[in-house]
């Protein structure tokens, strides 16, 4: 897979963050139109449910709409679009554990999903379960790493902690998902 | 870490299918964001700073904290260069703002800021610096972490519109960040060490920024926020915004015997205030438009008789209830009305605003309702369309004749907010509509509905002026109604109306709506004579000073006068415009301008051969609505006219007087402060005439509560200064 938020269409998002953050609407637009498939395939990958996703990256859309103005270069905007993502689908699900709703979330991983046409599929489909079920930063961790494809930096970057604390949580998600691997 | 990936089983996890989203989905995502942004840049025209303070949160956490972490050690650098010169410019930026002029209370931030880049820098006392440090560590050191760097390069972006009272605010919060990083460099003195080699240059970059930032800081020193929130002007509870004006100031006659200025008949700044008052606090001071104020009653005036001559005027000159030496001229002038018969037809686009803020009670309700109610008052030949724009944009009813009333209703009913369309093309749509069916002789008009949001496809204020005035050049008018109360942006309505050669009204209550679009309706509307302006020369040989109340905003140069080029207001059939001057007569003790000791009368004597009797003379100019070149009306006011006591005046005369009084009390006037709430309310009272619309009882009730809200003090000599 290749690594998600790079810019596909040429135009640089770099520039239209810029124009978008003097408040060119159309340069906004086009922002949003080039990432929603991302963060959308992200949000999809967290929660693994294609309605979640939907709401998350609508959320996550509006959220920029604010928030676009105190991004800051400092990092790369795909960086900082995880981020926001990550957050937004933090605080769904924690919305829904409030709401007791957290069982249905995870049974339901994907029930409207492409039928198993490989048998590795199904496997895979456990595996993405139990990942999905890891204590939050565990699962960040490791699907940024190995889902993402990106490397230990970025993703410390993106968790806001060290690179030897990505490698931590990635070890800790190791041990506890021990017999599935 | 890819070797690993051959054989960690985890890799099996990036096989996994995404489902495409749904178009759907992704639509709404994206109109949603739209909506946001849009909010967002409203919000942000309005501040001064850009970045919230609460939204960098995410970096803010760790720039101070981890400086070994490799893509922090560069960004080290600006806040530690910041952070010495803050260190340097802390004692100095305090000295600076406690021994200069600078004075603290209600004077704007901008100000401020001008005045303390311009000062020289002394010498820094180092030892004092420090000592105040010390002093104040632990609180400090709390505030330490959540410093974004940011928020101080923000303070400098120049940002479009100068919000002076929001940026105040903001300030606050970033004094105090600057100064717990001026803290932090103390605190860290073995870390920060080894990266402090490249600080000069910095500290080029960072002076301007502190001396900024450092001004506003208050006599707390270190504690800055309770300190500086002491000097924000009152924090304006909605968010609203209102053109800034000066009270027009007293004039002396000899200097400037001649005063100009257009007239209003806009009404909009008295239903702000009025519910302002019903809300329980007191309007801003910007939002008191006294003109309009006094503009919102209508006042019987003799009407003219025929359409020859569109307006008549009306002069009466009386004692001034807040000062017994002055006088008060009241000029009334009231628009002809023409027979139904005589009506002309009407091309109406309503250009309605469906942003997503618009989904409140008392905006498109209201709105629909009250479109609903215009359209009772059309007659059958008159067409309307209705073009939306901002949330579900483009037209939302061809031209269609009023006959049609039910499918006209139809259409304004199925407008909803928040749309999901982003719509740009609004206001040239509802040109091109107008244009399309424009009547010859007749009313040619967009009424432009909104709560604020002037997205309607041309971004620049001043493009968006101009393109109206091309329009109106070209015979079609604009008028615009405001609804609701948190982002009503009433200096973009006012300039856009009076532009667009129509008038600006505010609706707040269905009550309101019937008044503008109803009673008013065909004066809003038939337009009987344009650019209307008043000229008055007084006589020096009897009035010394003189003072216009209201009008700041329409202030003429005298040359405008008969300069055909220059707009002024509009009158509408049936308009009545009341103007009030207060005039000191000569000889009356009342001067506040203290008389030249040398050579004081040589212009009057000059020039000027004192007419017989003359109080001063009236000068009016107007055009027909079509016509290009003014007309002129002349009328002397005569000096024995003068009414001995204020009960001698007319009904109408007094409730203008009391309105201006009313006024002038609620935005705090340096003139006329003297009434108590009690005597305003029982001039107003006396004043009612039979008001048959109770539109006057309403008014005292405004005095209620506006004395209850702000009480007259027990103190108040105001008694004393009166004629009973």
């Amino acid at each position: 897979m290749p690594q998600a938020f790079v810019d596909e269409s040429g135009v640089a998002p770099e520039s239209l963050v810029l124009l978008a953050q003097r408040g060119d609407r159309a340069a906004f637009a086009e922002l949003i139109g080039q990432h929603y498939d991302l963060i959308y395939r992200t949000a999809y990958k967290w929660s693994g449910n294609r309605s979640d996703a939907e709401d998350i990256a609508q959320d996550v859309c509006v959220k920029l709409g604010s928030v676009l103005g105190s991004f800051d270069n400092r990092s790369a905007f795909s960086s900082w679009l995880y981020r926001i993502t990550l957050n937004a689908v933090r605080d769904m699900q924690r919305a829904r554990t409030r709401r007791g709703r957290h069982v249905d979330a995870l049974a339901q991983v994907s029930p409207e999903d492409y039928p198993p046409d490989q048998e590795d599929a199904t496997a895979a489909r456990e595996l993405w379960a139990a990942v999905r079920a890891l204590p939050e930063k565990q699962r960040d961790a490791v699907l940024l790493i190995y889902v993402e494809d990106l490397n230990h930096a970025a993703a410390a970057d993106i968790m806001g902690c060290k690179e030897t604390t990505v490698s931590w949580h990635i070890h800790e998600a190791k041990k506890t998902l021990r017999g599935l691997l | 870490m890819s070797n690993d990936m051959q054989n960690d089983p985890l890799s099996r996890l990036k096989s996994a299918p995404v489902p495409p989203a749904s178009p759907s989905a992704r639509e709404r995502a994206l109109a949603a964001s739209l909506v946001a942004f849009d909010a967002a840049q409203n919000a942000d025209a309005k501040k001064t700073l850009s970045p919230a303070q609460g939204s960098g949160w995410l970096n803010r956490l760790k720039s101070m904290i981890n400086p070994k972490e490799g893509i922090w050690t560069m960004d080290m650098r600006i806040p530690l260069g910041t952070a010495a010169v803050a260190l340097l410019l802390l004692p100095l930026g305090y000295q600076l703002y406690s021994s200069t002029a600078i004075t603290p209370v209600s004077t704007g931030t901008n100000e401020l800021t001008v005045v303390t880049e311009n000062q020289p820098v002394p010498p820094v006392d180092a030892a004092k610096s420090e000592a105040v440090v010390d002093e104040k560590d632990t609180e400090i050191q709390m505030l330490q972490p959540r410093f974004d760097p940011n928020l101080i390069d923000g303070v400098e972006k120049p940002d479009g519109a100068a919000g002076t009272m929001v940026m105040a605010e903001e300030s606050a919060p970033v004094e105090a960040q600057s100064m717990a990083l001026a803290v932090g460099t103390v605190d860290q003195p073995a870390i920060v060490n080894g990266d402090m080699e490249p600080m000069a240059p910095m500290t080029m970059a960072a002076p301007q920024t502190q001396a900024r930032t450092m001004v506003g800081s208050g006599e707390g020193g270190m504690i800055i926020a309770p300190d500086a929130g002491g000097m924000i002007v009152t924090p304006d509870p909605s968010g609203d915004e209102f053109t800034e004006f000066v009270e027009s100031p007293l004039k002396v006659v000899k200097e400037e015997p001649v005063s100009t200025f257009s007239i209003d008949v806009d009404t909009a700044s008295y239903s702000y205030v009025r519910r302002s008052l019903v809300d329980g606090y007191l309007p801003d001071a910007d939002a008191v438009r006294i003109e309009e104020m006094i503009n919102y009653f209508s006042y019987d005036y003799q009407a003219p008789d025929s359409a020859e001559t569109p307006f008549s005027q009306n002069v009466t000159v009386f004692p001034t209830p807040w000062n017994p030496k002055t006088q008060i001229i009241q000029i009334g002038i009231k628009g002809y009305v023409p027979p139904a018969a005589e009506r002309k037809p009407a091309n109406l686009v309503f250009l309605i605003d469906t942003s997503g803020s618009m989904d409140e009670p008392d905006k498109l309700p209201l709105l629909k309702r009250s479109f609903g109610l215009l359209v009772d008052t059309l007659s059958a030949n008159d067409t309307v369309s209705i073009v939306a724009y901002a949330g579900s944009a483009g037209t939302v009813l061809n031209p269609t004749k009023a006959k049609d009333k039910a499918q006209i209703l139809a259409a304004l009913d199925n407008l909803a907010a928040g749309g999901s369309t982003a719509g740009a093309e609004g206001i040239t749509l509802a040109y091109q509509l107008a244009e399309q069916n424009k009547v010859a002789d007749g009313v040619n008009r967009v009424i432009l509905a909104t709560d604020g949001d002037f997205n309607v496809g041309i971004d620049d204020p001043e493009d968006l002026v101009d393109f109206i005035k091309t329009k109106r050049d070209g015979g079609v008018f604009l008028s615009v109604l405001g609804f609701g109360r948190g982002n009503l942006d009433d200096a973009t309505m006012q300039a856009l109306a009076q532009n667009g050669n129509g008038n600006a009204a505010y609706i707040d209550t269905f009550r309101e709506a019937q008044k503008v679009l109803v009673e008013q309706g065909g004066a809003n509307l038939q337009t009987i004579a344009k650019d209307v302006k008043i000229q008055v020369e007084f006589n020096p040989a009897f009035v010394s000073e003189y003072r216009l109340i209201g009008y700041e905003t329409r202030a003429l140069n005298r040359e405008d006068f008969n300069n055909d080029k220059v707009d002024a207001g509009e009158i509408g059939a049936g308009h009545t415009v009341t103007a009030l001057y207060e005039i000191t007569p000569v000889g009356s003790g009342a001067e506040l301008v203290d008389p030249l000791r040398y050579g004081s009368d040589t212009a009057a004597d000059g020039t000027v051969a004192p007419v017989g009797g003359e109080l001063a003379f009236l000068k009016l100019r107007y055009k027909a609505p079509e016509g290009d070149v003014s007309k002129l009306i002349e009328m002397p006011i005569a000096a024995d006219s003068a009414l001995a006591d204020i009960a001698r005046a007319s009904d109408d005369a007094r409730w203008a007087t009391a309105v201006a009084a009313f006024s002038q009390k609620l935005k705090g006037s340096n003139y006329g402060g003297t009434m108590t709430w009690d005597q305003i309310r029982d001039l107003a009272q006396g004043a009612r005439g039979s008001d048959e619309s109770g539109y006057r009882a309403e008014f005292i009730q405004l005095i209620n509560s506006a004395a209850s809200i702000s009480p007259d003090q027990a103190f108040d000599p105001a008694g004393a200064a009166l004629p009973e």
